[in-house]
Protein backbone atom coordinates (compact mmCIF):
# COMPACT_ATOMS: atom_id res chain seq x y z
CA UNK A 1 0.00 0.00 0.00
CA UNK A 2 2.68 2.49 1.11
CA UNK A 3 4.46 1.46 -2.40
CA UNK A 4 1.80 2.63 -4.55
CA UNK A 5 1.32 5.46 -2.48
CA UNK A 6 4.87 6.46 -3.15
CA UNK A 7 4.56 5.13 -6.52
CA UNK A 8 1.34 7.11 -7.12
CA UNK A 9 3.38 10.38 -6.39
CA UNK A 10 5.91 9.82 -8.74
CA UNK A 11 2.99 8.37 -11.44
CA UNK A 12 1.69 11.85 -11.46
CA UNK A 13 4.90 13.59 -11.18
CA UNK A 14 6.02 11.85 -14.57
CA UNK A 15 2.48 12.27 -16.06
CA UNK A 16 2.89 16.06 -15.11
CA UNK A 17 6.46 16.19 -17.12
CA UNK A 18 5.03 14.61 -20.28
CA UNK A 19 2.24 17.06 -20.26
CA UNK A 20 4.47 20.09 -20.10
CA UNK A 21 7.35 18.27 -22.15
CA UNK A 22 4.17 18.23 -24.94
CA UNK A 23 3.16 22.18 -23.69
CA UNK A 24 6.89 23.51 -24.21
CA UNK A 25 10.54 21.39 -23.73
CA UNK A 26 11.70 24.04 -22.17
CA UNK A 27 9.57 24.17 -18.93
CA UNK A 28 10.70 20.61 -18.87
CA UNK A 29 14.05 21.84 -18.37
CA UNK A 30 13.22 24.11 -15.39
CA UNK A 31 11.60 21.67 -13.92
CA UNK A 32 13.90 19.84 -13.85
CA UNK A 33 16.41 22.56 -12.76
CA UNK A 34 14.09 23.31 -10.08
CA UNK A 35 13.97 20.14 -8.56
CA UNK A 36 17.64 19.68 -8.50
CA UNK A 37 17.97 23.23 -6.71
CA UNK A 38 15.09 22.27 -4.22
CA UNK A 39 16.86 18.94 -3.73
CA UNK A 40 20.37 20.55 -3.15
CA UNK A 41 19.04 23.16 -0.82
CA UNK A 42 17.61 20.41 0.65
CA UNK A 43 21.32 17.78 0.49
CA UNK A 44 22.85 21.10 2.33
CA UNK A 45 21.15 21.67 5.55
CA UNK A 46 20.22 17.86 6.26
CA UNK A 47 22.98 16.23 7.22
CA UNK A 48 23.88 17.72 10.61
CA UNK A 49 20.23 17.46 11.68
CA UNK A 50 19.96 13.87 11.38
CA UNK A 51 23.34 13.92 12.50
CA UNK A 52 21.88 15.69 15.66
CA UNK A 53 18.85 12.82 15.72
CA UNK A 54 21.24 10.75 15.75
CA UNK A 55 22.99 12.14 18.78
CA UNK A 56 19.63 13.07 20.51
CA UNK A 57 18.39 9.24 20.54
CA UNK A 58 21.84 7.90 21.66
CA UNK A 59 22.65 10.43 24.70
CA UNK A 60 19.45 11.74 25.53
CA UNK A 61 17.65 9.26 28.51
CA UNK A 62 13.98 8.73 27.79
CA UNK A 63 13.33 9.66 31.52
CA UNK A 64 14.31 13.08 30.87
CA UNK A 65 12.33 13.86 27.90
CA UNK A 66 9.26 12.22 30.10
CA UNK A 67 10.04 14.61 32.67
CA UNK A 68 10.52 17.57 30.29
CA UNK A 69 8.40 17.03 27.64
CA UNK A 70 5.76 14.06 28.82
CA UNK A 71 2.09 14.28 29.56
CA UNK A 72 3.00 15.94 33.30
CA UNK A 73 5.53 18.53 31.77
CA UNK A 74 2.35 20.99 31.53
CA UNK A 75 3.86 24.91 30.42
CA UNK A 76 7.13 24.08 30.73
CA UNK A 77 6.77 21.09 28.05
CA UNK A 78 5.67 23.55 25.72
CA UNK A 79 7.96 26.22 26.74
CA UNK A 80 10.70 23.64 25.54
CA UNK A 81 8.89 22.75 22.24
CA UNK A 82 9.06 25.81 21.47
CA UNK A 83 12.79 26.62 22.43
CA UNK A 84 13.63 23.42 20.25
CA UNK A 85 11.32 24.49 17.29
CA UNK A 86 12.85 28.08 17.15
CA UNK A 87 16.31 27.38 17.24
CA UNK A 88 16.51 25.24 14.41
CA UNK A 89 17.04 25.32 10.73
CA UNK A 90 16.10 23.08 7.91
CA UNK A 91 12.44 22.46 6.11
CA UNK A 92 9.51 21.22 8.32
CA UNK A 93 9.70 17.37 6.71
CA UNK A 94 13.34 17.32 8.36
CA UNK A 95 11.69 18.17 11.67
CA UNK A 96 9.56 14.70 11.52
CA UNK A 97 11.83 12.31 12.04
CA UNK A 98 13.10 14.61 15.35
CA UNK A 99 9.84 14.61 16.25
CA UNK A 100 9.65 10.84 16.10
CA UNK A 101 12.50 10.98 18.26
CA UNK A 102 10.96 12.89 20.49
CA UNK A 103 7.71 10.55 20.54
CA UNK A 104 9.50 7.52 20.89
CA UNK A 105 11.30 9.04 24.13
CA UNK A 106 8.26 9.49 25.68
CA UNK A 107 7.14 13.56 25.15
CA UNK A 108 3.53 14.19 25.04
CA UNK A 109 2.28 14.39 21.65
CA UNK A 110 0.73 17.93 21.51
CA UNK A 111 4.28 19.25 22.52
CA UNK A 112 5.91 17.34 19.98
CA UNK A 113 2.71 18.99 17.55
CA UNK A 114 3.40 22.18 18.74
CA UNK A 115 7.11 21.91 18.39
CA UNK A 116 6.88 21.08 14.28
CA UNK A 117 4.23 23.98 14.15
CA UNK A 118 7.10 26.35 15.37
CA UNK A 119 9.52 24.72 13.29
CA UNK A 120 7.30 25.41 10.06
CA UNK A 121 7.23 28.88 10.75
CA UNK A 122 8.52 30.48 14.12
CA UNK A 123 12.28 29.55 13.53
CA UNK A 124 14.15 32.43 15.02
CA UNK A 125 16.95 32.59 11.90
CA UNK A 126 13.69 32.63 9.57
CA UNK A 127 11.60 35.74 11.86
CA UNK A 128 14.73 37.85 11.56
CA UNK A 129 15.12 37.31 7.81
CA UNK A 130 11.27 38.26 7.90
CA UNK A 131 11.35 41.01 9.60
CA UNK A 132 14.25 42.31 7.44
CA UNK A 133 12.00 41.67 4.57
CA UNK A 134 8.07 42.43 5.25
CA UNK A 135 8.71 45.00 7.64
CA UNK A 136 8.41 44.43 11.98
CA UNK A 137 5.19 45.41 12.01
CA UNK A 138 3.37 42.68 9.47
CA UNK A 139 5.96 40.14 11.19
CA UNK A 140 4.28 40.78 14.41
CA UNK A 141 0.69 40.46 13.43
CA UNK A 142 2.23 37.15 11.86
CA UNK A 143 4.02 35.74 14.47
CA UNK A 144 1.61 36.43 17.76
CA UNK A 145 -1.34 35.59 15.76
CA UNK A 146 0.57 31.66 15.24
CA UNK A 147 1.78 31.63 18.29
CA UNK A 148 -1.46 31.44 19.95
CA UNK A 149 -3.02 29.72 17.16
CA UNK A 150 -0.12 27.25 17.45
CA UNK A 151 -0.49 26.97 21.25
CA UNK A 152 -4.23 25.79 21.01
CA UNK A 153 -4.08 24.20 18.25
CA UNK A 154 -1.54 21.87 19.39
CA UNK A 155 -3.85 21.11 22.70
CA UNK A 156 -6.70 21.01 20.99
CA UNK A 157 -5.31 18.40 17.87
CA UNK A 158 -4.51 15.82 20.63
CA UNK A 159 -7.89 15.92 22.76
CA UNK A 160 -9.08 15.14 18.94
CA UNK A 161 -6.82 12.37 18.70
CA UNK A 162 -8.01 8.95 20.66
CA UNK A 163 -6.11 6.88 23.19
CA UNK A 164 -5.75 4.31 20.01
CA UNK A 165 -4.76 6.75 17.76
CA UNK A 166 -2.38 8.47 19.79
CA UNK A 167 -0.74 5.04 20.37
CA UNK A 168 -0.64 3.98 16.70
CA UNK A 169 1.46 7.44 16.09
CA UNK A 170 3.72 6.09 19.06
CA UNK A 171 4.12 2.76 17.76
CA UNK A 172 5.61 3.89 14.41
CA UNK A 173 8.01 6.15 16.37
CA UNK A 174 9.35 3.47 18.02
CA UNK A 175 9.80 1.39 14.89
CA UNK A 176 11.28 4.27 13.07
CA UNK A 177 14.01 4.65 15.61
CA UNK A 178 14.08 1.29 16.83
CA UNK A 179 16.61 0.40 19.44
CA UNK A 180 17.75 2.33 22.38
CA UNK B 1 22.87 30.51 1.51
CA UNK B 2 21.34 31.72 4.96
CA UNK B 3 23.21 31.79 8.34
CA UNK B 4 21.16 29.22 9.78
CA UNK B 5 22.92 26.84 7.70
CA UNK B 6 26.38 27.94 9.48
CA UNK B 7 24.89 27.79 12.76
CA UNK B 8 23.40 24.44 12.29
CA UNK B 9 26.77 22.91 11.08
CA UNK B 10 28.55 24.48 13.42
CA UNK B 11 26.27 23.37 16.54
CA UNK B 12 26.40 19.87 15.45
CA UNK B 13 30.26 19.80 14.92
CA UNK B 14 30.89 21.68 18.64
CA UNK B 15 28.46 18.78 20.03
CA UNK B 16 30.38 15.91 18.11
CA UNK B 17 33.04 17.06 19.22
CA UNK B 18 31.98 16.97 22.83
CA UNK B 19 30.02 13.60 22.13
CA UNK B 20 32.87 12.04 21.02
CA UNK B 21 34.80 13.30 24.20
CA UNK B 22 32.62 11.24 26.18
CA UNK B 23 31.92 7.97 24.23
CA UNK B 24 33.44 7.21 20.76
CA UNK B 25 30.66 4.05 20.80
CA UNK B 26 27.85 6.12 21.30
CA UNK B 27 28.93 8.57 18.80
CA UNK B 28 29.06 6.17 16.12
CA UNK B 29 25.53 4.64 16.99
CA UNK B 30 24.72 8.18 16.89
CA UNK B 31 25.75 8.88 13.54
CA UNK B 32 24.77 5.58 12.63
CA UNK B 33 21.06 6.27 13.69
CA UNK B 34 21.01 9.42 11.90
CA UNK B 35 22.54 7.81 8.95
CA UNK B 36 19.27 5.30 9.00
CA UNK B 37 16.81 7.68 10.13
CA UNK B 38 17.84 10.25 6.64
CA UNK B 39 17.80 6.63 3.79
CA UNK B 40 14.49 5.97 5.52
CA UNK B 41 13.37 9.29 4.22
CA UNK B 42 14.81 9.67 1.14
CA UNK B 43 12.23 7.55 -0.88
CA UNK B 44 9.84 9.77 -0.09
CA UNK B 45 11.86 12.63 -0.53
CA UNK B 46 12.50 12.19 -4.26
CA UNK B 47 9.21 12.18 -5.53
CA UNK B 48 8.04 15.02 -3.74
CA UNK B 49 11.12 17.33 -5.01
CA UNK B 50 10.62 16.66 -8.15
CA UNK B 51 7.09 17.08 -7.73
CA UNK B 52 7.65 20.55 -6.30
CA UNK B 53 10.30 21.46 -9.13
CA UNK B 54 7.26 21.22 -11.47
CA UNK B 55 5.17 22.86 -9.37
CA UNK B 56 7.70 26.08 -9.35
CA UNK B 57 7.50 25.50 -13.05
CA UNK B 58 3.97 26.64 -13.34
CA UNK B 59 3.30 28.92 -10.25
CA UNK B 60 6.06 31.29 -10.93
CA UNK B 61 6.39 34.77 -9.15
CA UNK B 62 4.84 36.45 -12.19
CA UNK B 63 1.92 33.88 -11.94
CA UNK B 64 1.45 34.94 -8.00
CA UNK B 65 1.56 38.59 -8.73
CA UNK B 66 -0.57 38.11 -11.12
CA UNK B 67 -3.09 36.22 -8.96
CA UNK B 68 -2.53 38.35 -5.77
CA UNK B 69 -2.66 41.77 -7.81
CA UNK B 70 -4.05 45.02 -6.99
CA UNK B 71 -7.83 44.89 -6.36
CA UNK B 72 -7.70 41.24 -6.37
CA UNK B 73 -10.20 41.02 -3.26
CA UNK B 74 -11.31 37.84 -1.58
CA UNK B 75 -10.65 35.86 -4.87
CA UNK B 76 -7.35 37.02 -4.74
CA UNK B 77 -6.95 35.83 -0.93
CA UNK B 78 -8.58 32.74 -1.69
CA UNK B 79 -5.73 32.23 -3.92
CA UNK B 80 -2.93 33.48 -1.63
CA UNK B 81 -4.30 30.59 0.78
CA UNK B 82 -4.59 28.19 -1.76
CA UNK B 83 -1.19 28.32 -3.82
CA UNK B 84 0.47 29.37 -0.31
CA UNK B 85 -0.82 25.70 0.78
CA UNK B 86 0.40 23.44 -2.26
CA UNK B 87 3.33 25.64 -2.80
CA UNK B 88 6.78 24.79 -0.80
CA UNK B 89 9.27 27.47 -1.15
CA UNK B 90 12.40 27.91 1.14
CA UNK B 91 11.88 31.08 3.62
CA UNK B 92 14.75 33.49 1.93
CA UNK B 93 13.11 32.76 -1.34
CA UNK B 94 9.50 33.41 -0.09
CA UNK B 95 9.95 36.67 1.95
CA UNK B 96 11.53 38.38 -0.88
CA UNK B 97 8.78 37.11 -3.17
CA UNK B 98 6.28 38.51 -0.77
CA UNK B 99 7.71 42.27 -0.99
CA UNK B 100 8.29 41.80 -4.36
CA UNK B 101 4.39 41.06 -4.84
CA UNK B 102 3.67 44.40 -1.98
CA UNK B 103 5.84 47.01 -4.13
CA UNK B 104 3.69 45.52 -7.03
CA UNK B 105 0.90 46.14 -6.09
CA UNK B 106 -0.61 43.47 -4.17
CA UNK B 107 -2.48 43.66 -0.81
CA UNK B 108 -1.75 43.45 2.56
CA UNK B 109 -4.00 40.74 3.38
CA UNK B 110 -3.24 38.00 0.13
CA UNK B 111 0.20 38.66 0.67
CA UNK B 112 -0.21 37.68 4.43
CA UNK B 113 -2.27 34.93 4.15
CA UNK B 114 0.19 33.41 1.03
CA UNK B 115 3.17 33.96 2.97
CA UNK B 116 1.63 32.31 6.12
CA UNK B 117 0.29 29.43 4.07
CA UNK B 118 3.18 28.89 2.27
CA UNK B 119 5.31 28.31 5.73
CA UNK B 120 3.04 26.66 7.44
CA UNK B 121 0.91 24.75 5.31
CA UNK B 122 2.08 21.57 3.64
CA UNK B 123 -0.14 19.80 0.77
CA UNK B 124 3.31 18.65 -0.62
CA UNK B 125 4.37 17.16 2.86
CA UNK B 126 1.34 15.32 3.69
CA UNK B 127 2.19 12.27 2.50
CA UNK B 128 5.11 11.98 4.08
CA UNK B 129 3.52 13.36 7.17
CA UNK B 130 0.65 10.80 6.52
CA UNK B 131 3.33 7.90 6.71
CA UNK B 132 5.15 9.01 9.76
CA UNK B 133 2.20 10.48 12.06
CA UNK B 134 -1.36 9.50 10.45
CA UNK B 135 -3.53 11.00 8.08
CA UNK B 136 -5.35 12.24 10.82
CA UNK B 137 -2.71 14.11 12.65
CA UNK B 138 -1.76 15.65 9.68
CA UNK B 139 -4.73 17.12 8.72
CA UNK B 140 -5.09 18.21 12.17
CA UNK B 141 -1.73 19.90 11.97
CA UNK B 142 -2.45 21.80 8.42
CA UNK B 143 -5.58 22.79 9.35
CA UNK B 144 -4.68 24.70 12.38
CA UNK B 145 -2.60 26.33 10.59
CA UNK B 146 -4.53 27.22 7.54
CA UNK B 147 -7.23 28.65 10.44
CA UNK B 148 -3.81 30.33 11.46
CA UNK B 149 -4.20 31.74 8.50
CA UNK B 150 -7.59 33.03 7.99
CA UNK B 151 -7.26 34.77 11.08
CA UNK B 152 -3.45 36.70 10.62
CA UNK B 153 -5.94 37.73 6.92
CA UNK B 154 -8.90 39.60 8.82
CA UNK B 155 -5.85 40.81 11.69
CA UNK B 156 -4.08 42.20 9.01
CA UNK B 157 -7.02 43.97 6.95
CA UNK B 158 -7.64 45.46 10.76
CA UNK B 159 -4.71 46.44 10.84
CA UNK B 160 -3.38 48.05 7.63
Amino acid sequence: MKMILKNKFLALSIIALIIISIIDIKMTYTAIDNTWNQLFTMLLIVPPIFILIGLFDVWIPRETIIKLMGEKSGVKGMALAFLLGAFSAGPTIAAFPLAMVMLKKGAKYSNVLFFLMVWSSLKLPIVFFQITTIGLKLSTIINLTMLVVFILGALISEKLLSKDELQEIETKALNYHKGN
Amino acid sequence: MGIETYIIYGLTIILLIISLIKSKEKTMLGIKKGIKAFTKIVPVLLPMFLFIGILLTVVTPEFISRLLGENSGILGMSFGLIVGSITFMPPFVAYPLGVELLENGAAYPQVAGFLVTLMSVGIVYFAAESKFFSKKAAILRNVVSFIGALIVIVIVMVMF
